[in-house]
This record gives C-alpha cells, sequence and structure tokens, in this order.
C-alpha cells in the first residue's frame, strides 16, 4: 500500500533520506523512529506529495504521489505535529470544505460529517465556531480532517507530541479503528512507549537512512544477540543454579543473587524448557522462569548508540 | 471558472467573510454611503444652478441666462452623471486596492497560520485553488461593488451614458481586479510566512507602480498606461480628450482603439502569464518554485518584445526645432528596445533561476552524459542567449513593419547586435551571480544577491566617477569596462564601438567563467548526512 523506492531527498548541503526503499503493506502500523533530523518528516512529508524527492519514488496505493499528486491524495490522510485550523468557520463548515476539496460525492459529505464529528466526539460542538474551541477540540478536529475522506493511508508525523493523554488515548483508539477497517498507517513518532505494542511493524531511521525495519519482534530479535532471562527461586539454592547453568555452554553472561538473576541464553525459544528442567531438577524452586522481551526504547537506544549496526 | 461558486475554497471564503450579519451591514452602509453621496451630488449641482442664476439676474448677460437655463434644464442629468462617477471612481479604488491586498496576503497568510499544507495534500487541482482564492479572497469588497452596481447603473443610465458604456465599467473593474489579485497572489508565493510583512509592502509598492503606469499615457509606450486602474477609471468616467483629465486614445499597431479594449488586452494576457506561473507553483514547496519553464521564459520574452512594437507610439511633431517626439528614428527605436531587453532577460534570468537540488541532479546526470546544458533543470545561460536571439529576430520585424516611418539602416541592425550583445553578456553575469547566491546558505539569497549587485554598479559610478576627474575619457573607459552603459551612446555607427567596450565584453566573459567555475564548486561540494529538518 505504501511503497518507497529508491526514496533520495538532498536539502541544499544537506542529505535527509537516502536511498530509502521499504514496502508497507495493507492494514500495517508502521512505526518510525529516529532521533531529529533523521529524515522522518522529510520521508513523511514526500509520502503524502508535499515535497518532491530528488530520486525514487513515492507510490501509494499504487499511484507515484510526485506524478499523480491529486490523484494519490484521495488515499491519503496526513497529520502532523500541528494542528491549524481555520478560525474564522464552524466546526461543520471546515469538514464540508475538506469534504469538497477531497472530492468527496456531494451526496454523502453531510453523513460523513456527522460520522466523523461523532467519531471526534465534537457533536455538541458542530455549530459551534472554531475560535470558541478548546485547544484539545480543535486538535480534534484536526484528526476529524484528515479522516473525513475515510483515507486508506494515514500518514501521521509525531500526531501526538501536541496532545493531552485523553486525546492521545482516543487518537491511539481510531487509528486501531481505522486499521481494523483495513488503513495503513505510517506513524512517526518520539515517544517511542506510543509505538510498543501499537505498531505492528517499525523501522529505524538515522541520518537518511533506514537502520532497520520489520516486525518489532523480527527487529529486537535481530538486535539482540542472545535471549536475556530472567529468573527467580526460593530457597538457598543459588550455588546449585549457577552450576547448573554454567553446565551450559549456550548460557552466558549469568548475573545471579540471593533468589532471583538473569543469563543470556544463545539457543532458540524452544530450548529453554530443557534448561528449566535442568534446573528443577538440581532442586532449584523456581518461581520464575522467562525471557525478557525487548522494548522498543531500548532497542532504538541500543541501535542509536551503535551496538548492533 | 466554470460553476466557481461551488469551488470549496470559494464557499469557505464566502461562508467565513459573508456571515449573514456581515452581509447586511456592508449592503447597508454601501447604500447608505451611495445616499449621501447623491445627497452631496444633488447639493453640488443645486449651487452650481444657484450660483449662475444669482449671475444671471445680477449680471443680466445672456451667457449667465444660458448657463443658467442650461443647468436648470439638465439639473437632474448633471446630478447622477456626477454621482455615477463619483461611484465608479470610489469603486475603482477600493477594488483594485483591496483585491490586490487581499490576494497578497493569500499564500503566505496559509502559510503563516500552518494551513497552507493541508489544503497542499487536499484533492484541489491548483487550477481550482487559484480560481477559489483569487475570487474569494476580496470577496467583501465584490460583495460591496455588487451592492453599488444598482445604483451606478441608475446613475449612469440616468446621466446620459448608454448601457454599454456602464456596462463596460464592471467589465474593466473585473478584469483589473483579476490582474491585480492575480498579480498579489503571486507576489504572496514568493514569500514565506516570516516575510508576510515585506509582502505587504511589496503589495502597496505595486499598486503605486500601478497607479504610477498612469504617467505612461504621455510616452512611446502609452497603451502601457492602460493597465493603471487610473487610466481606466478616467476613461471610464466620460471625460473627452480635449479636456484636462481626457487623453488620445492607444495605438496598437498603429491603429488607435479605445482604452478599455486596450486595458482588456494587456491585463487579459500578463494575466494569462501571472496564472500560467502559479498553477505551476502553487502547489509546489516553497524551495521549489520556478516560475517558468525554459520555453516558457523564451516565450515570455518573445510575447514582451512583441507587445513593445504593437505599442510602439511613432507619433512625432514638426516644431522650429526640428522632429520631436519618443522615436525620431529607427536608431533611436533599436537603443529602446535594447534597453527594454536588458530588463526583460534579467527578468527571464530571474524565473528561471534553478533550485539548488535541481541543479545538483543536473550536473549529477551532465557528468553521466543523461543531460545537457539546455536541460531544465539546468543553468539559465543557453536560455538567455536564446531569447536574445529572439529578440534580435524580434528586432528585425519590429523596425522592418515601421520602415515606412523610420527608414531602415544596415548599419542600425549592426549597432543593435552588439548593443544586445553587451547587454546579453552583463545580463547574463548577474544573473549566474544570483544562482550562485542560491547556491550558498545565505538566507534570502537573490534578494541579498540583488543588493550585492546593486552595490557593484555603486561602486562603478563611484570608479567612474573618479577616472572623470583626470579625463572624460577616462571615466568613459571605466563605464565600459564595468556597466553596460555603452548601449546607449548615440553616436555609435555600425560595431565601430570604442575598444574599451570590447576589452569590458571580454571582462565581463571572464567573470562568467569565474562565475560557472564558483557554481561547479559549489556543485560538487560533498553532502552531509542527516539534520535537514
Amino acid at each position: 500500500m505504501i511503497e518507497f523506492l529508491n526514496l533520495r531527498k538532498e536539502y541544499d548541503d544537506v542529505l535527509a533520506v537516502d536511498d530509502l526503499t521499504l514496502t508497507i503493506p495493507q492494514g500495517e502500523i508502521f512505526g518510525l523512529i529516529g532521533p531529529n533530523g533523521a529524515g522522518k518528516t522529510t520521508t513523511i512529508r514526500m509520502a503524502a506529495g508535499l515535497l518532491g524527492p530528488t530520486q525514487g519514488r513515492a507510490v501509494i496505493a499504487g499511484i507515484d504521489v510526485a506524478q499523480k499528486p491529486e490523484q494519490a491524495q484521495q488515499y491519503i490522510g496526513y497529520l502532523s505535529d500541528f494542528f491549524a485550523v481555520y478560525e474564522d468557520l464552524k466546526v461543520w463548515e471546515y469538514l464540508d470544505y475538506f469534504a469538497h476539496a477531497y472530492k468527496l460525492p456531494e451526496a454523502e459529505i453531510p453523513g460523513r460529517i456527522t460520522e466523523v464529528v461523532a467519531q471526534v466526539n465534537l457533536e455538541v460542538k458542530r455549530d459551534a465556531m472554531i475560535r470558541g474551541l478548546s485547544r484539545g477540540m480543535k486538535q480534534r478536529l484536526g484528526i476529524a480532517r484528515a479522516i473525513i475522506h475515510q483515507p486508506k493511508v494515514m500518514l501521521l508525523d509525531e500526531p501526538a507530541s501536541g496532545l493531552d493523554p485523553k486525546a492521545r488515548l482516543e487518537l491511539r483508539n481510531l487509528l486501531l479503528s481505522l486499521r481494523n477497517r483495513g488503513a495503513t498507517i505510517l506513524i512517526s513518532s518520539h515517544i517511542l512507549t506510543e509505538l510498543e505494542g501499537f505498531c505492528t511493524s517499525i523501522g529505524i531511521m538515522e541520518k537518511g537512512r533506514m537502520v532497520r525495519s520489520g516486525s518489532i519482534e523480527e527487529v529486537t530479535a535481530a538486535a539482540a544477540s542472545a535471549r536475556l532471562v530472567r529468573l527467580t527461586w526460593t530457597g538457598d539454592s543459588l550455588a546449585a543454579a549457577e552450576e547448573k547453568l554454567r553446565s551450559d555452554a549456550r548460557v552466558s553472561e549469568i548475573k545471579l543473587a540471593a533468589g532471583a538473576g538473569t543469563f543470556r541464553f544463545g539457543g532458540g525459544e524452544e530450548d529453554l524448557a530443557p534448561i528449566l528442567a535442568g534446573l528443577i531438577s538440581a532442586g532449584v524452586q523456581v518461581t520464575f522462569f522467562g525471557e525478557m522481551k525487548q522494548t522498543v526504547e531500548e532497542l532504538y537506544m541500543k541501535l542509536s548508540s551503535h551496538e548492533v549496526m | 471558472m466554470p460553476r466557481f461558486w461551488n469551488n470549496p475554497e470559494f464557499v469557505r471564503h464566502r461562508r467565513a467573510e459573508l456571515r449573514p450579519v456581515r452581509a447586511i451591514t456592508v449592503g447597508v452602509v454601501v447604500l447608505l454611503m451611495c445616499l449621501l453621496i447623491g445627497l452631496a451630488c444633488w447639493s453640488y449641482e443645486q449651487n452650481l444652478l444657484a450660483n449662475a442664476q444669482r449671475g444671471a439676474e445680477t449680471f443680466a448677460t445672456d451667457a449667465w441666462r444660458r448657463r443658467a437655463e442650461f443647468l436648470e434644464g439638465h439639473l437632474a442629468r448633471n446630478t447622477w452623471l456626477l454621482l455615477y462617477r463619483w461611484l465608479v471612481g470610489l469603486q475603482g479604488i477600493a477594488l483594485t486596492f483591496w483585491a490586490l491586498f487581499s490576494c497578497a496576503q493569500s499564500v503566505s497568510g496559509e502559510r503563516d497560520h500552518k494551513t497552507w499544507d493541508f489544503q497542499r495534500t487536499t484533492r484541489l487541482t491548483a487550477t481550482e485553488t487559484l480560481i477559489g482564492k483569487l475570487l474569494g479572497e476580496p470577496i467583501l469588497i465584490y460583495f460591496a461593488v455588487l451592492c453599488a452596481s444598482p445604483v451606478t447603473f441608475i446613475a449612469g443610465l440616468a446621466g446620459g451614458l448608454s448601457f454599454g458604456a456602464v456596462i463596460s465599467v464592471f467589465v474593466f473593474f473585473v478584469v483589473l481586479s483579476m490582474f491585480l489579485g492575480l498579480g498579489g497572489m503571486w507576489l504572496s508565493t514568493l514569500l514565506e510566512s516570516r516575510t508576510r510583512g515585506v509582502g505587504l509592502i511589496g503589495a502597496l509598492a505595486l499598486y503605486g507602480f500601478t497607479l504610477a503606469i498612469y504617467g505612461m499615457h504621455d510616452s512611446g509606450l502609452p497603451g502601457l498606461a492602460a493597465m493603471s486602474p487610473l487610466t481606466g477609471i478616467v476613461d471610464l468616467l466620460g471625460f473627452s480628450p480635449d479636456s484636462r483629465l481626457g487623453m488620445a486614445l492607444p495605438p496598437l499597431f498603429s491603429r488607435q482603439i479605445p482604452w478599455l479594449l486596450m486595458s482588456v488586452l494587456l491585463c487579459c494576457s500578463f494575466s494569462a502569464w501571472l496564472a500560467l506561473m502559479l498553477v505551476r507553483n502553487l502547489k509546489r514547496d516553497y524551495p521549489e518554485i520556478r516560475p517558468l519553464s525554459r520555453w516558457q521564459a523564451v516565450s515570455c520574452a518573445a510575447f514582451l518584445n512583441f507587445l513593445i512594437y504593437a505599442l510602439l507610439s511613432p507619433v512625432y511633431q514638426l516644431s522650429i526645432e526640428g522632429k520631436v517626439g519618443w522615436f525620431p528614428d529607427a536608431k533611436s527605436v533599436a537603443v529602446f528596445a535594447v534597453g527594454m531587453n536588458g530588463l526583460i532577460l534579467f527578468l527571464m534570468g530571474l524565473a528561471t533561476l534553478t533550485p539548488q537540488e535541481r541543479l545538483k541532479v543536473w550536473r549529477r546526470r551532465r557528468v553521466t552524459g543523461e543531460s545537457n546544458i539546455f536541460a531544465d533543470d539546468g543553468l539559465p545561460w543557453p536560455w538567455l542567449g536564446l531569447s536574445a536571439i529572439v529578440a534580435y529576430a524580434l528586432m528585425i520585424w519590429g523596425l522592418l513593419a515601421w520602415d515606412h516611418t523610420f527608414p531602415l539602416e544596415m548599419s542600425t541592425l549592426q549597432t543593435s547586435a552588439i548593443r544586445l550583445l553587451l547587454v546579453l553578456v552583463f545580463v547574463t553575469r548577474d544573473v549566474l551571480f544570483l544562482q550562485w547566491c542560491m547556491l550558498t546558505r545565505l538566507r534570502q539569497p537573490i534578494v541579498k544577491g540583488a543588493l550585492f549587485l546593486g552595490l557593484y554598479y555603486g561602486a562603478a559610478a563611484v570608479l567612474t566617477g573618479l577616472a572623470a576627474v583626470s579625463s572624460e575619457h577616462g571615466a568613459h573607459t571605466m563605464l565600459a569596462l564595468l556597466t553596460p552603459v555603452q548601449v546607449f551612446d548615440p553616436d555609435v555607427h555600425g560595431i565601430a564601438f570604442p575598444a574599451a567596450t570590447y576589452v569590458g565584453l571580454a571582462l565581463q566573459a571572464g567573470a562568467i567563467g569565474a562565475v560557472l567555475l564558483a557554481i561547479t564548486n559549489r556543485l560538487q561540494r560533498p553532502l552531509q548526512r542527516g539534520a535537514a529538518a
């Protein structure tokens, strides 16, 4: 649904995006993470047709955005970190303007406005002037604008940075519901915990290049040299546990203290069961035994500190 | 334009600016103003009549009696005519001023409010956005004029004017406000949000310029005055050419045509160029804006040259001092055309400056043989040369067309060729310098580059002044070396320019080479990764 083919963007003396090739299938929520200046915004702006690429192509729903921008725009909903609205219009007028600008069929527009106004909880403000709305309401109106034409692709550039926690949660739920309807979402964010458990795949950008991309599991698995396993037990079996673990060549970095500890395991997930069985047979009264999954934030910190590049 | 009332951008402006309460207020205020102006006109005419009647009683002469009878007989007609003139004048000034200023804030204002990106991501085409903004931004003043139009119509017809004459007022208003609106919008697209204030000053300057063009009616190109709101208004008010405000009709290919027709022709053709530039660029990101493609720039240069010969007024008078007028012979026309081409080529050069990113891509492709010097993303100099060739061809055509009035000599064509070459070399140097400025990290590189050029010409003037202290010849040499002023030397025949002119030509060719080298060096600089946002 979203395809970047050798996408490149130069500004003055700066290479903002370098030869980016990426395919995001339909229904995916792809999180784009990276530090400031990594090229996330530039990538999203090129996908939205706001910037022309220096080289390469951004293809949305099979349409080259630079070649046929107006045709591609019908599939794109764009949201950025600011929610500027036309203050001198009423809420419904604002949505009506964008519905017409996206060239929705005339007969569908009133119904669609009612629907999105309800989706963003602005029913009571439908006839209110925008200049009288609170900041949070304007933000919700901005979200309504982006989805008025039921886009198949949502491009979100740090959308939550200006939102209060409640609005963030609402945005998250809204995006999940859009995804459930088959929309593909490309989202960039600094707040990595926000992407966790929400994105189906991620891409890490640094200095204009995609350092790593794929499903969160794939990326974390590829980044981790060995699994981190946590273990807790009762009683005085520290020595037995340590001895048993050391007997396996695939185990390393054993850090055990009284009743708890971690170790690295170089084998597969299925190979962990015999390790647990061995510990129990050695008399260790195990109360917890499990792999510690890496968070996106940990992974990102690791990647950006060049530990796994 | 079709179904513009359904254009979302137009509808947005209509909704925002013409809410019922505001619309009613505007309508009432306009009608009240019409009433007050009408009363003032009636009072003025009554005073005139009373004075004439008093004069007739006091002096009891036929002249006073006739005047009093005339004023009494035409009281109503004169009052309506005076009201009509006031209404047309006020509406003309208000409409043109407002159209220009509101459109001059249209795009920069959206950039300022950060709503522009959202508008650019909709399915509105550049043409739809253009029409919506052009008709929507000044909608309040359009509405005010609409409210005043029935009164204007009644006043004009009751004042003895024909229906066609009154309708032509509105045709003129529409054409001129569209032209100025497009000009304002173009100015607005060139401005980043932070330079919005500069844009307003620019719009004010542009409006002042259009008013000042009125003075052109007494020049070698009188038709250009038709682009001034003042010209149209003065003409439409019905003053005869003999009156203080009346003007002789402008020539088009030496045939006199009405001012209104000239206004429509010029405003429509210039509007078409502005619309072309806007449609090309309206949906582009600010750094990617490039007014015209290469071929369009050459065509525009040809159009402007064509206009010179079409609007030329060859009229001269015979007086005791001999022939007087703007163009006594073909040589003076040629010098004028070369001078105008200096300006035209510079403007075309500005319109075709290539953004840094595109120029870098062009250079890479050129190195690999995939592109050439005439490519659209290349340097502008080959196209300036082509524009100059077209200008020269049109000059030959123009001078031959005027051969019956000004006999053309071969030496005039030879001199003009060298003059045009001089102008081309200096303009190419300056345009390439501005192109180099665009490759540097200067903020507002064009403005700063233009200031540097101003400094250069200022320094050249000072050096010439210093040289003039020792000898006149030294001053001439300095001028020939550093500036293209030799173009206007009337004493040159054929290609017999002073040697300093050719030395100056070689010097400037060297300067062009140096700027090209500097540009190449800039383009070869390695790219830094990231940190662009």
